[in-house]
């Protein structure tokens, strides 16, 4: 940016009315959405009638349970965070460095890619029936007859399963940014493959790893479904104790209480995260790739283990998802396993209203999501004014957050006037809008980036105004973060749960809340059928989006399921 | 287009343009101070310089992309220095050309009279034209991403002038070229600008590249213009060390001024006496100054030569057609070059060898050392 920039952008600022309106709309949104749940989250936790008051937290620190829910919500954050890194790095390096075929690496892409998109839960469901007291491999296989699958080690893996390819994605295209004539240069050298890999390789994606560990650490500590399913009675964890204090014993103060001790983990993920990962990147990600052929970076036998061990883990993760298509078959998974429709059956008739509530709040969450995004996004790349890097974190909140915090937020913010929303679908589409929005707003702003300033510069020296340039260039050259944050809306809308669950209501419930509900009145089968029909759905829209973006012909667009990581 | 009537040619001045820049480390930092220029209707002008000299902010500000804290530009004699880029009527060639990527080959051309709601019938025809004149005929539908950097350069150029803007300003248009693209690029510019007889300023840093295009170059250092001059003027009278040594090479022999007659002056350097243009500056005897010997104006002699000044070679470069030879001559090093005629004619290390300087290709400019304020 440069003092042209800033004396064009500044200059508009003031002398535009219709910019200053949407600033102003903007601010009033996020003030509504973002500020005002959280600051009535932590009036409910230090004050009582109108006293501040440690209390709450100090109710917390006594009580034994708790504090076991906090260590062990750490605990499973780090072992989540090393064992999903791990996986993603080994993926990372077989896709970018053992020549695999590029079909295979495309399948691989589509597999790990499943748990991603799928509603959070769906790998644990898959858990179950694979290792559950009726499990395919506990009960058929090694018959064991009552085996227990909850605990840390379900909880872990399921979550390690889920949550490995956010790892992937952010450690392929580091992998793929680092020129492999370094590598090369070190081995020509005289180094061996594995000293290149351990002086050269590995040094230089630490801060890609520290930051994929963060981030996993991040999305297991706000995980709420698969402990929820997995973790049981001896493994408490702090969201799904919030979930319980509020949804058990109704009460309030305890669970926002439970839900800022999440939050003090979580901002420290979020400042390491921003403020020393950041300053530590080596390889910077042009999006151009170093477009050589990659130098042979492991050995035959090296190259076996790596590329047998991600093979073996892609299959397992198919396996899982099969069974959860074959559970959605069968009358009763494990015992009478005769093929029947019953459960679609039921899926698209008493489940029908669900499906059409969900569908709904995701067809107004979705535009209106991708519409805040790109807005936010350009107003805070693009125009300079009054607040905004203050607009550009506020924005951030609800995203960086657990969903467990922001659900608890909405849920004693909107339950009573000024603004009583609870029970309505608007609560709902605002949470999703205000939360995921964010993502859009991320790639906004990543896109713009890239488009260097010659390119408006060169429109407005062929004549054209300022409207004319953002209409015929800045608004095109953005349509594939539009696109691909409606992408994300939509996913997000059909398969999210941390924070809506505490937002849905008898007027307004969603598919992911039912199945939870069907799993704990042991309705497999249906659980099963709700959740392939919603992989399907989502996995249609993101193949059309993806269809989208190639049709949009710009440079730099970002791949849905890239921005779902971020 | 070539067949329609040519738009007048307008001249452009810049008077008095300061721009500021606020640096974290150097306080503020003049990046133009004080530039005044003045370019003829239809002529080619070349700001050249270092990186860092001011003259892409220059260009900027005539382009209407910065504006100026001080000063005023006019095109044609109207005062533009308020009026924003896209009502000056200006076309740019940005050094990494600015392609739009959304946009075809034709949609890019099309851009500007788009923009100008120029009829859909005519604007076909313009972009068929155009095309043709920059040699890209047929590449309406292609992509920028699908064309190689020439023809980016191309398509750049075409959409610049297709909108027959009243000034053509480049950014070191060719600098992203290789080397024999660059050479045969700058000569299409410089054909084309003729053929539209379109006022033109072109910035660049390479001095071959200057001297080969214009009608006339600004040197530009620290942000001001040290010298404006044709490419002879400023090889033969450069102002200044600066200029001096940064248009071909130069050897900056330390000299005293002995004595002054009228235009002509009698210097002291090497231990001989040289009587010389004395330029554009009032001299005094007494003072003292470089004298400016380019190494081709050394004539390099066997020993014994009459009146010849006596020196030692130090090194040489043998460079296939020419030799460069480091000669050590009244405790100076000096550069010369001479043409190779042939294997018995180079000279070794260590041989003493007779140097002849043309009077008539010396230059004198004052002893400031290099010192062009940063």
């Amino acid at each position: 940016m440069t003092a042209a920039a800033r004396a064009a952008g500044g200059g508009r600022a003031r002398a535009d009315p219709a910019l200053a309106f949407t600033v102003a709309l903007l601010w009033i949104a996020i003030g509504l959405f973002v500020l005002y749940p959280i600051a009535m989250l932590l009036a409910r936790v230090f004050v009582d009638h109108g006293h501040f008051t440690l209390g709450g937290v100090a109710a917390l620190v006594t009580d034994r349970n708790q504090v076991a829910a906090f260590r062990n919500s750490l605990v499973l954050g780090a072992l989540v965070g090393l064992a999903g890194t791990l996986a993603g790095f080994g993926f990372a390096l077989a896709a970018t460095r053992c020549r695999l075929a590029p079909w295979l690496v495309r399948a691989i892409d589509v597999a790990v890619l499943l748990p991603l998109v799928s509603p959070p839960f769906t790998t644990a469901i898959g858990y179950v029936f694979s290792f559950g007291p009726r499990g395919l491999i506990t009960y058929d296989l090694l018959g064991i007859g009552n085996a227990s699958v909850y605990g840390l080690t379900s909880t872990m893996t399921a979550e390690a399963i889920t949550y490995f390819p956010i790892a992937y994605l952010t450690l392929r295209p580091m992998l793929a940014a680092i020129d492999s004539n370094i590598e090369g240069m070190a081995r020509s050298l005289g180094a061996s493959r594995l000293h290149v890999f351990r002086t050269v390789t590995l040094p230089l994606c630490t801060p890609g790893l520290a930051n994929a560990f963060l981030l996993l650490f991040a999305a297991s500590l706000a995980d709420f479904a698969t402990p929820l399913i997995l973790a049981g009675n001896t493994f408490p964890v702090l969201p799904t104790q919030a979930y319980l204090q509020i949804t058990g014993l109704f009460d309030l103060r305890g669970g926002a209480a439970l839900s800022f001790a999440l939050l003090v983990p979580a901002l420290a993920v979020f400042l390491a995260q921003r403020f020393w990962v950041g300053r530590r990147a080596f390889v910077t990600i042009t999006g151009k790739g170093a477009g050589q052929a990659p130098f042979d970076s492991f050995s035959p036998p090296a190259r076996a283990v790596l590329c047998g061990a991600c093979l073996a883990l892609t299959l397992f993760v198919v396996y899982l998802y099969a069974l959860l298509a074959y559970a959605s078959l069968v009358t009763a998974f494990g015992a009478n396993e005769t093929l029947t429709l019953r459960h679609y059956r039921v899926v698209f008739s008493e489940g029908l209203r669900v499906l059409g509530d969900t569908l709904i709040i995701a067809a107004f969450a979705t535009p209106l999501g991708g519409l805040y995004g790109v807005l936010v996004g350009y107003l805070v790349a693009k125009v300079r004014f009054r607040g905004r890097i203050a607009m550009e974190i506020a924005s951030m909140i609800n995203y960086a957050l657990p969903g467990t915090i922001v659900g608890i937020a909405y849920l004693i913010a909107f339950n009573d006037p000024p603004i009583a929303i609870t029970g309505t679908a608007l609560i709902i589409v605002a949470c999703y809008v205000f939360r995921y929005g964010a993502t859009g707003i991320r790639t906004t702003v990543a896109l713009l980036a890239q488009v260097d300033r010659s390119l408006e510069e060169a429109s407005q020296g062929l004549g054209a105004s300022g409207a004319t340039t953002f209409r015929r260039i800045t608004l095109p050259l953005v349509m594939p973060a539009f696109l691909a944050a409606l992408g994300v809306m939509f996913i997000r809308s059909m398969t999210a749960i941390s924070a809506t669950i505490f937002v849905v209501s008898i007027g307004w419930t969603l598919v992911t809340v039912k199945i939870l509900e069907n799993m704990t009145e042991l309705e497999l089968g249906v659980a099963a059928a709700f959740s392939v029909v919603v992989v399907v759905l989502v996995f249609v829209v993101v193949f059309a989006i993806g269809r989208l973006l190639r049709l949009a012909r710009a440079p730099g667009a970002p791949a849905v399921a890239g921005m779902l990581s971020a | 287009m070539s067949g329609s009537a040519k738009p007048q040619a307008i001249g452009v001045s810049v008077e008095g343009v300061t721009r500021r820049f606020a640096h974290a480390v150097k306080g503020d930092v003049f990046a133009a101070r004080d530039v005044t220029l003045d370019v003829a209707p239809g002529e080619f002008l070349t700001l050249l310089g270092p990186s860092g000299c001011g003259k892409t902010t220059t260009l900027r500000m005539i382009a209407g992309f910065e504006a100026p804290d001080a000063g005023r530009i006019a095109f044609g004699g109207q005062d533009v220095t308020r009026l924003p880029a896209n009502q000056r009527g200006i076309g740019f060639v940005f050094q990494n050309y600015a392609l739009f990527p959304h946009l075809s080959v034709a949609g890019n051309v099309a851009y500007g009279l788009r923009v100008r709601r120029v009829a859909e019938g005519e604007i076909a025809t313009a972009v068929r034209d155009v095309l043709a004149l920059v040699g890209l005929a047929g590449y309406e539908s292609q992509f920028p991403a699908q064309m190689s950097g020439g023809e980016q350069q191309r398509v750049a150029l075409a959409r610049a002038i297709v909108i027959r803007p009243r000034v053509l300003l480049f950014d070191e248009p060719l600098s992203n070229l290789d080397a024999r693209l660059r050479v045969d690029m700058r000569e299409e510019i410089r054909a084309l600008q003729r053929r539209l007889a379109i006022t033109a300023i072109y910035v660049t840093h390479d001095q071959e590249e200057a001297m080969a295009v214009s009608d006339r170059i600004a040197v530009m250092s620290g942000g001001t213009i040290v010298q404006t001059g044709s490419a002879e003027d400023l090889y033969h009278r450069p102002a200044t060390p600066f200029v001096a040594s940064f248009i071909g090479r130069a050897n900056l022999v330390p000299a005293t001024i002995v004595a002054t007659a009228g235009d002509r002056v009698t210097v002291e350097a090497l231990g001989r006496r040289f009587g010389i243009d004395a330029g554009t500056r009032a001299w005094r005897a007494g003072d003292s100054a470089r004298l400016i010997v380019r190494p081709e104006a050394v004539t390099l002699a066997r020993p014994g030569e009459p009146g010849a000044l006596q020196g030692t070679v130090a090194a040489r470069a043998f460079l296939g057609e020419k030799i460069d030879y480091a000669i050590d001559c009244a405790g100076v090093r000096l550069q010369a070059v001479r043409y190779n005629a042939g294997p018995g004619d180079l000279l070794a290390p260590g041989a003493t060898v007779a140097l002849t300087l043309a009077d008539d290709a010396l230059a004198i400019v004052a002893d400031a050392g290099m010192g062009v304020s940063r």
